[in-house]
C-alpha cells in the first residue's frame, strides 16, 4: 500500500498536513492571546475597556504563598511551661505579640491558599534567610504599617479598591491605599530620573491584554505581610486581560537577579466592584500613623497631653 | 471687561501710530488677552466627544491670589508696571542661569522668602522659567476690591498663621501646617500652586476627569456622568462634574472639618460648609482659565471668586513620583530639634 503511494502524492500530502498543522497551531497562540474567547468591550479607539473599579478578593497581602491561619502578624512562642511538673511541650505554641494582642480575632490571619505558580519563591540563600527575619520583625519592618506607597504588585492586592482610568495615552491605575495614583503610559516616554516606590510604568496592547512593564524601583517596598521582599532590581510585567463584564486576570513576572535564582509568576483574578456610582475613597493614612512615628519624639506627645521623658 | 481694556490698548496704540513693532510686542505682552478666548480657537475634543483638556498644566503668571496694596483701588496695571515686572522676571532667569547662589526665578529676592533667612530654600520658589505677566491686579476678581471676604475671626487666624508659619512653635507633629505634615495643601489652592510639584496632569476618561497633582501626589477623580453627591465627607470633599458647551463645572461639597489643622494659607483649609464650584475653560491651545467661586460661612462673610489662567506644559512633559511622607526627614528633625531647645530653656513652656 505504502509502496504503491507515488512520491509525489506522499510530498504533497506532508506539504498539506504540515500546513494544517502550522495554521492550526497559529490560530491556537492567536486565540491564547485572547485567553478565554471573551469579547470585551471596546474604547472609542477600538482598545479593551478596563475601566471600572477593581478589587482582588483574596489572602495575598497577608501572604502570597499558602499559609494556615495563625494567631497574630506579630509573634511570640510560648515559654515550654505546660504547667504540669517535669512535662515539656512538644511542640512551641505562637502567641500574639504585646504590641498586638488586644485586636484579638481581628488582629489574627486567615489561611489562604498562595497566588505563586508552583507555591514556590526562588529565593537565594541569602535572600530566604533575610525573608524569615523579615517575618519575625514584621511589625518593625512592614512599610504598609507606616502608610508608604505599597508598590507593585502588592498595590494590586491590598484589600482596598483601586479605578482603572483610561485617557487617550496615558492609562492611570487610581489605588485607594495611600491615595498612591500609577500613571501607565501608553506613548514614548523618556527613562525615570529616579528610583521610585510605584515603578515606572510603560503599557502596550498585546492583543487584548494590557501588558505592563515596571522598572525603576526602589528596594524599600514589600510583597505581603509575611516579608517578601525585593532589591531595587526589580523588574515587574503584569498582564492585565478582561474575561468576563465582572472579571480582569492578573498575571504578574517577578524577576529581580539580585534576590531571586529565576523569575516567577503569580496570578489571580480581579473583582469588579459593581456597586451602584462606586468610588474610589480618600485613605490619607498619613494621618492615622504620626502618632506611632512621631509621637514619642516631640516635647510633647498628643495622646498623652504629657512631655516626652 | 478684560476683553474690552485689550481692546483699548490695542486701539491706542495703533492710533498714536507706533506701527508693527509696537502692536508686536502688545500682542506678546499683553497676554491678559491670554483669559480671554483666542479668535478661531475651536476646542479639541476627546475620541468620545467631550471637550480636551488632556496634558500637564501649571499655573506661570506672576498675579497674586489677593490684590497686593500697591496697587488698591484698580485692576489693571499700567503699561509702565508690565513692562517693569516682565525685566525683573528676565533678570531672575538671567541670574539664575549664571548660575548666582540662592536666585530662583519667580519672587523678588531670597529675602522675600516666606522662610527665614534660609536661602537653601529658595530652589523650593524657582519657576524655571519667567513668569508669564497678565494685565490684572489679582486673581481674585470678585469682591472689586481683590480681597479675601474673611470673617473677623477667619481674619484672626489667618495672621495667626501667617506669623507661625516657618517658625513655629512645633511641641509636636501636628503643630506643623498640613504641607509639612505631608497631608496636602488643600484642594483650592491645588491648581495654582506654582513652581514646586505645582504640576497637575489631567486625564480623561468616557465619565471621568481625572487630575493627578505633583505635589502629595493628590488626586481628585471627578465623575461626569450626572450621579448626585456621595454622603462621606473627606478632605477633597465631594466632587461631580458636567459639562456646559465647552466648559467643564466641578461642584463640590461634603468637605470634612480640617480647621483645627494648621495651615499655611488659611482660605484652603476645608470645613463642613465649604462650596466650591470650579469653571475649567480651554481659551486656547496653552491655557486654560480657571474660574473657582469659594462659598463658606464660617471662613468668609460673602462668597468669592478668582479667575486663574493655567498654562500648559510642553508634551513630553511628565509628573513624577512625589514621595513626601517616605521621604520626611524633616519632621523627626523638626521635632528632636524642638525638644532640644525646650532642654536649654527649661521654663520655657
Amino acid at each position: 500500500m505504502d509502496s504503491a503511494m507515488p512520491t509525489w502524492f506522499k510530498k504533497a500530502l506532508i506539504l498539506i498536513v504540515a500546513a494544517i498543522v502550522v495554521g492550526s497551531i497559529s490560530a491556537q497562540l492567536r486565540s491564547s492571546r485572547r485567553a478565554v474567547g471573551y469579547e470585551p468591550a471596546r474604547t472609542a479607539d477600538g482598545k479593551p475597556d478596563l475601566s471600572g473599579v477593581w478589587q482582588a478578593l483574596n489572602t495575598a497581602n497577608f501572604d502570597i504563598q499558602s499559609h494556615p491561619a495563625r494567631p497574630a502578624l506579630a509573634l511570640i512562642q510560648a515559654p515550654p511551661r505546660t504547667g504540669v511538673a517535669g512535662q515539656v511541650r512538644a511542640t512551641p505554641t505562637d502567641l500574639p505579640a504585646p504590641a498586638v494582642r488586644a485586636l484579638g480575632a481581628v488582629g489574627a490571619v486567615p489561611a489562604g491558599e498562595g497566588v505563586v505558580d508552583g507555591d514556590e519563591i526562588p529565593y537565594q540563600p541569602w535572600a530566604a534567610a533575610k525573608k524569615k527575619e523579615n517575618f519575625e520583625h514584621w511589625l518593625e519592618r512592614d512599610p504598609e504599617i507606616k502608610c508608604f506607597m505599597p508598590g507593585v504588585p502588592r498595590a494590586t492586592y491590598m484589600p482596598y479598591p483601586f479605578q482603572i482610568l483610561q485617557g487617550t495615552d496615558k492609562i492611570l491605575i487610581a489605588y485607594e491605599f495611600a491615595g498612591t495614583t500609577r500613571t501607565i503610559h501608553m506613548d514614548k516616554v523618556g527613562d525615570s530620573p529616579s528610583p521610585t516606590w510605584m515603578g515606572w510604568s510603560r503599557g502596550r496592547w498585546d492583543g487584548d491584554t494590557l501588558v505592563v512593564d515596571v522598572t525603576d524601583f526602589n528596594d524599600q517596598t514589600w510583597f505581603d505581610r509575611a516579608g517578601n521582599f525585593h532589591s531595587d532590581a526589580l523588574h515587574i510585567v503584569e498582564r492585565y486581560t478582561a474575561v468576563s463584564p465582572y472579571h480582569l486576570m492578573y498575571e504578574v513576572t517577578v524577576e529581580d537577579p539580585k534576590v531571586f535564582t529565576r523569575p516567577w509568576t503569580m496570578r489571580m483574578p480581579l473583582y469588579r466592584r459593581a456597586e451602584k456610582d462606586k468610588r474610589i475613597l480618600e485613605y490619607k493614612c498619613v494621618e492615622f500613623v504620626e502618632e506611632a512615628m512621631y509621637g514619642h519624639l516631640g516635647v510633647v506627645d498628643p495622646a498623652t497631653g504629657h512631655a516626652n521623658k | 471687561m478684560r476683553n474690552r481694556s485689550v481692546a483699548v490698548v490695542l486701539t491706542l496704540a495703533a492710533a498714536a501710530g507706533i506701527a508693527a513693532f509696537a502692536l508686536a510686542s502688545a500682542a506678546r505682552n499683553s497676554t491678559a488677552a491670554a483669559a480671554s478666548d483666542s479668535p478661531g480657537y475651536t476646542a479639541a475634543r476627546t475620541a468620545w466627544g467631550d471637550p480636551d483638556f488632556q496634558g500637564v498644566w501649571r499655573y506661570e503668571a506672576v498675579i497674586a491670589l489677593e490684590r497686593p496694596a500697591r496697587f488698591a483701588g484698580r485692576e489693571f496695571l499700567t503699561d509702565a508696571e508690565i513692562a517693569q515686572i516682565e525685566q525683573t522676571e528676565k533678570d531672575q532667569e538671567a541670574r539664575r542661569l549664571a548660575g548666582v547662589e540662592g536666585e530662583a526665578v519667580g519672587r523678588q529676592s531670597v529675602a522675600a522668602s516666606p522662610i527665614r533667612g534660609n536661602e537653601y530654600n529658595s530652589f523650593w520658589q524657582d519657576h524655571g522659567r519667567p513668569r508669564k505677566v497678565y494685565k490684572q491686579t489679582s486673581l481674585i476678581t470678585d469682591p472689586r476690591d481683590g480681597l479675601i471676604p474673611y470673617t473677623p475671626d477667619a481674619q484672626k487666624a489667618d495672621g495667626r498663621a501667617a506669623a507661625r508659619y516657618g517658625v513655629g512653635p512645633y511641641e509636636s507633629y501636628l503643630d506643623p501646617d498640613t504641607g509639612e505634615r505631608c497631608l496636602t495643601d488643600g484642594v483650592t489652592g491645588m491648581m495654582w500652586q506654582g513652581p514646586n510639584g505645582g504640576h497637575n496632569q489631567i486625564v480623561q476618561s468616557p465619565g471621568y476627569v481625572t487630575i493627578l497633582h505633583e505635589e502629595y501626589r493628590d488626586r481628585r477623580i471627578i465623575p461626569v456622568d450626572g450621579r448626585p453627591h456621595g454622603k462621606i465627607r473627606q478632605w477633597f470633599g465631594d466632587s461631580v462634574g458636567h459639562w456646559e458647551g465647552d466648559t467643564l463645572v466641578v461642584d463640590t461639597t461634603n468637605f470634612v472639618d480640617k480647621t483645627h489643622y494648621e495651615w499655611a494659607s488659611i482660605w484652603t483649609r476645608p470645613s463642613e460648609t465649604l462650596h466650591l464650584v470650579e469653571r475649567f475653560r480651554r481659551t486656547d491651545a496653552d491655557t486654560l482659565e480657571y474660574t473657582i467661586t469659594v462659598e463658606d460661612p464660617m471662613t468668609f462673610v460673602k462668597p468669592w471668586t478668582a479667575v486663574i489662567p493655567i498654562s500648559r506644559i510642553p508634551d513630553g512633559t511628565q509628573i513624577y513620583e512625589y514621595a513626601c511622607h517616605e521621604g520626611n526627614y524633616a519632621m523627626p528633625n523638626l521635632l528632636s530639634g524642638a525638644r532640644a531647645d525646650a532642654a536649654k530653656k527649661p521654663t520655657g513652656r
